[in-house]
């Protein structure tokens, strides 16, 4: 029992030593042209998803998330904080969709893993609806994805939210007059 | 250039890069805001659209509020809230849009 203590002992001391050596000797590649390895990256997705999951899972979703007032008041903050990143019916790349790593989910395409709205189980539906809020809110670590809950307050992430429910099912037109801020508007629907 | 001019340019240069990453006001980008298409929407099949589809409502909305506006740059008579009460907004748009 002791030797195999021992021996476990100094294989977690190797291997820590060698983790230790990779790291300082600044071989693995950051550049955001490069992508993980798919070990790096199935590991950071999985940290990152189970994260969200158990971060939103106690969030409460309003019952009128549906309503054309949130639609509305969500469509125009989309287009001026997300779009750029995350585009919009008509566009299918851009400078930041195709530099940033890892790439900014294209959010007007219904099979996105960001959006899952349209699935049958409603557990399903607030589970994705949660999540949209709690990234949009916390942002996500070195991934570009701000937290824009530090300066929003919680009724206008969830009219993006809403606005994002329906984003898939738009044509460039619709996305056009949803998203334009009117000035009797003001952008706040709540 | 003393201690203290540098000093205070140093301070005002971080004041204004703080303040510009403050919490923007949807107010902020009305600047650059551009108006909803909406004579877009008349090309528009009427016949596949639901009334009570809640994008629907929001378009008509956004219509509504701009053509209000519309009214407001056009000519300086106050609006008349009460008239478009008894239309509704619904109606009111497909009377203008039809």
């Amino acid at each position: 029992m002791k030797s195999y203590l021992k021996s476990l002992a100094l294989t977690g001391t190797v291997i820590l030593l060698g983790a230790g050596i990779y790291l300082y000797s600044g071989v693995y590649p950051m550049g955001a042209d490069t992508p993980h390895n798919s070990a790096t990256y199935w590991l950071l997705e999985t940290l990152r998803e189970r994260s969200v999951v158990r971060a939103a899972e106690e969030l409460v979703v309003p019952a009128d998330i549906k309503s054309a007032e949130r639609l509305l008041a969500g469509g125009a903050d989309y287009n001026d904080m997300c779009a750029s990143c995350h585009l919009k019916p008509g566009v299918t790349e851009n400078d930041f969709s195709l530099g940033l790593y890892p790439s900014p989910p294209n959010l007007t395409l219904s099979d996105s893993d960001e959006i899952q709205t349209q699935a049958a189980d409603v557990e399903a539906t607030n589970a994705a609806i949660k999540r949209q809020f709690w990234i949009i809110k916390h942002g996500i670590k070195a991934s570009g994805m701000p937290a824009w809950g530090a300066n929003h307050d919680d009724p206008r992430i969830w009219n993006m939210v809403a606005f994002l429910q329906r984003l898939p099912e738009l044509s460039a037109v619709q996305y056009q007059i949803l998203t334009a801020r009117n000035k009797a508007s003001k952008g706040h629907g709540h | 250039m003393n201690i203290k001019t540098i000093t205070a340019t140093l301070a005002l240069t971080t004041l204004a890069f703080t303040l510009s990453a403050q919490a923007h006001s949807p107010s902020e980008h009305m600047q650059d805001a551009e108006a909803p298409n909406c004579a877009a929407m008349e090309t528009m099949d009427h016949s596949k659209m639901k009334m009570d589809d809640p994008m629907m409502q929001a378009m008509m909305k956004q219509c509504m509020q701009a053509m209000h506006e519309g009214d407001h740059d056009d000519s300086e008579t106050p609006d008349e809230p009460e008239k478009h009460e008894k239309d509704g907004d619904t109606n009111n748009f497909k009377h203008k849009h039809k």
